[in-house]
């Protein structure tokens, strides 16, 4: 349905126009405030702390007043040995977290959406989307006791079954950071993330189903030719935006699994920026080596954005 | 209905209006903590913000505390800080807005990082701390630690002289050793043959010959670590050596970079290959690696390794069944000078107990409250616990010497005991040296100094102008100190991850050693070096 006021003579769009017609949707405008302003105080107000990245930062001159230093602290950050070990480990984690990680949550809502009893689907559900509420450093102290090469549960049974080498430790070993990173971030919010998909599923229509099966669809071909197409504008949303942020790889999970052992693979982008920048208290560097991030993030969400725009007119922007 | 939509809208309109003051009255906040008015009984009133042990009680418990105060005649608003400390401080330090007074909450860095922000005490001291005055007088290197580049005194120093010179000591289990008919090791060839019997036989003697651990310890840069055995290579270590510094002959070195750091890396990889180092060793945090050791019940669970006290560190259960063993020669014909680490320094002397707001109102008073924790006897309940029958953490026995009592709580250790009741050794204080044989310590301090014995003729032996580096004294340059922060956090990288590496595989050291020294020394070691050396020079040059 089209709206009434798209049929205004054309004067009245003159001066105060738009604003008149919008005010005849003043409850939604109310409606949106809250995150307007949020949003405004919380994501745009502390940008302009940004430009600490192009100063030396002065203390007794607060966060606008040091002498600019240019391009000073991207060189450095550039010039410095830790340059492509950060970036490298940033990519690889970040790299299998969506390829593995993304298309988890899309297989269980197919699956869960299949589950022809209702009770056993809320049961299903409740049980995969619990994880998400443990809290990251419950998480790791439970990787660090489940996966103890001397007394672990699941590290015991892996080498009971020979499915690993009985000298592994699977949180020093760096070979096994990223999979531990990436399957326990699956086990965790593989639950949450599907509820989207079932949502999106649910909509289906009724008729298609019916359709496809007086076709001669089996199990697999509904599955294939309605739910898939039926989902895939919501999947494609959600690969752009998870773009978006392929290189804020989880600070907080990476930070607590780190140790000696494992830092050639685990030392990132974030985890330096809170070494040098936090811990040092080298702020300008640790907000230039953070935007250089960002920059990196907001190239690859336009990069899928274009690409998903060419290929099936589906995107953000 | 009408009614209620407008109510909502006027309870959201507040909302929105409070959140937003809430960010712009920060301006104008900025005399929080400088409010200059008196309680009603004529005290100032002063906030102090103070960083503790988490297992420290609520302080305005404390009552030889509230005479400080009484004494001093103001009354503080405390705010209590167990956790994460370094991480809130940027925060609230970069918002200027900061307590009249700090206790244990600042560092060197952060004066030269946030210059103005602390007030220069070396006036205030002249004027208002007869306390502290004499703590200088009688101390003199004291007012040169707490004396920052420029010349100026952002925080008081603390000063205790009855703490141990070592942090820490080498323990072996003296049990399993008689169980299995062995010596006490004094060689690195010995130690290897003794660990391999514990891996071999029962010595726990429970009938399970895979439970025992024959070697534990903490990852090499912290305390407790195999890098005290750098000091059978002749490498003196001092003062906890964080982040591998030393001195040697006056020159400032790193030991990750030292070829005797090799050859201990080649010794413990052919420990860890022969099964006998814990395979957690790197992993584990510091509770493990406490709990571990303290086994189960009665039997004992670890062979050998490093810790501060056998009471702290094996539990009351198994304390008895290990012995100190005194730093051990590499082969039986090595001719290496022996060392072990003086930390005498790191243990008795501390920088930055006390600092103050630049912006307080109320200095003078603040200054009058301070001095009040460097009277000889009221240092003492500072790390002790007060002298009176709330506090119970002393006795005066009325002829001027003082016992420390056994915990009130009879199911703490004297160790817990002391960080629950008092300040400890994160407060500001000045324990005398004519008060020192005035006092009676705890049974644990007692066993500390006891076994530790061991370590007295190593220790006296360290040169206090070459071969000993106190750290804590040196003082460097806003561009030196951001220089070496930045250098330093690359070193780590690669040195951090490199000894775990080497360790716990069987890669050929001796071939990586020089790529890895130069990738070290070029990622800002060499700097630091010169940076530091620098430092050092101007610091032997006051020692005279």
């Amino acid at each position: 349905m089209k709206p009434a006021q798209t049929t205004v003579p054309h004067q009245t769009l003159r001066g105060n126009g738009w604003l008149r017609r919008q005010a005849g949707h003043y409850q939604l405008w109310l409606m949106v405030l809250p995150a307007v302003i949020y949003i405004a105080i919380f994501c745009y107000g502390p940008m302009y702390g940004i430009q600490l990245a192009f100063r030396e930062f002065d203390f007794s001159k607060g966060l606008t007043g040091g002498e600019w230093a240019g391009f000073k602290y991207f060189e450095q950050y550039f010039n410095s040995p830790m340059f492509w070990p950060t970036l490298r480990n940033t990519f690889i984690i970040a790299f299998f977290s969506i390829l593995l990680g993304f298309p988890m949550p899309i297989l269980l809502a197919l699956v869960v959406n299949s589950i022809r009893s209702n009770r056993r689907k809320r049961i299903l559900q409740t049980t995969v989307y619990m994880p998400y509420f443990i809290s990251t450093v419950v998480l790791v102290a439970l990787l660090q006791i489940m996966l103890s090469p001397t007394t672990g549960l699941i590290d015991g049974f892996l080498k009971a079954l020979h499915l690993i080498p009985a000298d592994t430790n699977l949180i020093g070993d760096p070979g096994a950071f990223v999979p531990v990173y990436v399957i326990s971030a699956i086990w965790q919010a593989c639950g949450w993330n599907s509820i989207i998909f079932i949502a999106a599923l649910s909509s289906v229509d009724a008729q298609q189903y019916d359709a496809a099966r007086i076709d001669g669809a089996n199990r697999w071909q509904t599955v294939w030719h309605v739910e898939i197409p039926a989902i895939l504008p919501t999947i494609i949303i959600l690969l752009i935006m998870n773009m978006g942020s392929i290189l804020s790889v989880g600070f907080e999970k990476t930070f607590l699994m780190q140790n000696s052992l494992n830092k050639p693979v685990s030392e990132v982008i974030s985890t330096y920026v809170f070494n040098v920048g936090v811990k040092s208290n080298q702020f300008s560097f640790g907000s230039a080596v953070g935007l250089f991030n960002t920059l990196i993030n907001f190239t690859f969400l336009m990069l899928a954005n274009a690409l998903a725009k060419k290929t099936s007119k589906i995107s953000l922007m | 209905m009408r009614k209620k939509s407008i109510l909502a809208l006027v309870l959201a309109g507040c909302l929105t209006g409070l959140s937003l003051t809430g960010c712009s009255s920060k301006g104008n906040s900025s005399d929080v903590g400088n409010d200059s008015s008196n309680t009603p009984e004529g005290k100032t009133k002063l906030k102090a913000i103070i960083v503790k042990h988490s297992l420290t009680k609520d302080v305005t418990q404390m009552k030889w505390l509230a005479e400080i105060e009484e004494k001093a005649n103001v009354e503080i608003e405390w705010q209590q800080i167990s956790a994460d400390w370094d991480q809130k401080k940027s925060a609230l330090f970069a918002s200027g807005e900061i307590p009249d007074l700090l206790f244990n909450a600042t560092s060197n860095s952060d004066f030269v990082q946030f210059n103005g922000l602390f007030e220069d005490l070396g006036p205030l001291i002249e004027k208002d701390a007869p306390n502290i005055q004499k703590m200088f007088s009688e101390h003199p290197e004291l007012k040169t630690l707490a004396t920052q580049i420029d010349g100026k005194l952002y925080g008081t120093p603390r000063y205790k002289g009855i703490w141990p010179g070592s942090t820490a000591s080498m323990f072996i289990n003296k049990t399993w050793l008689d169980n299995l008919g062995l010596q006490v090791p004094t060689t690195w060839d010995e130690l290897e043959t003794v660990l391999l019997a514990f891996r071999e036989g029962d010595p726990n003697q429970n009938g399970d010959k895979t439970d025992e651990i024959p070697m534990d310890f903490n990852p090499i840069g912290w305390d407790f670590t195999p890098k005290l055995l750098l000091g059978s290579l002749g490498l003196p270590l001092s003062n906890g050596a964080s982040d591998g510094y030393f001195t040697e002959g006056a020159q400032v070195k790193n030991f990750y970079v030292d070829e005797r750091f090799k050859t201990l890396m080649q010794f413990l990889q052919k420990l860890y290959s022969q099964n006998l180092i814990s395979k957690e060793v790197v992993t584990q945090d510091y509770s493990k690696y406490q709990s571990v050791a303290r086994g189960n019940g009665t039997t004992a669970k670890v062979g050998f390794t490093w810790g501060w006290e056998t009471g702290d560190r094996f539990g009351n259960e198994l304390k008895d069944q290990y012995v100190t063993l005194p730093q051990l020669k590499q082969h039986a014909d090595s001719t290496n000078e022996l060392y072990w680490s003086n930390d005498y320094y790191y243990q008795n002397y501390g920088s930055n107990a006390v600092s103050v707001s630049a912006r307080s109102k109320n200095k003078e008073a603040a200054m009058r409250f301070i001095d009040g924790f460097y009277e000889p006897v009221v240092s003492l309940q500072v790390l002790f616990g007060g002298m009176n029958d709330t506090d119970k953490g002393i006795k005066d026995n009325g002829d001027g010497t003082y016992a420390i009592l056994p915990p009130a709580d009879a199911s703490l250790d004297p160790g817990s005991w002391k960080w629950t009741n008092s300040f400890a050794d994160n407060g500001p204080m000045y324990i005398a040296d004519a008060l020192k044989d005035k006092v009676t310590l705890g049974s644990d301090m007692q066993n500390v100094l006891k076994e530790k014995a061991v370590y007295d003729e190593l220790l006296n032996k360290a040169d206090e102008k070459s071969n000993v580096y106190p750290q804590n004294f040196m003082k460097y340059s806003t561009e030196d100190t951001n220089t070496l922060a930045m250098n330093q956090a690359n070193v780590n990288n690669i040195t951090d991850q490199k000894w775990a590496n080497w360790l716990t595989t069987k890669v050929d050291i001796e071939k990586e050693w020089a790529a890895y020294v130069a990738s070290v020394n070029s990622s800002g070691l060499e700097q630091n070096l010169q940076i530091r050396q620098k430092a050092y020079d101007e610091y032997l040059s006051t020692l005279k």
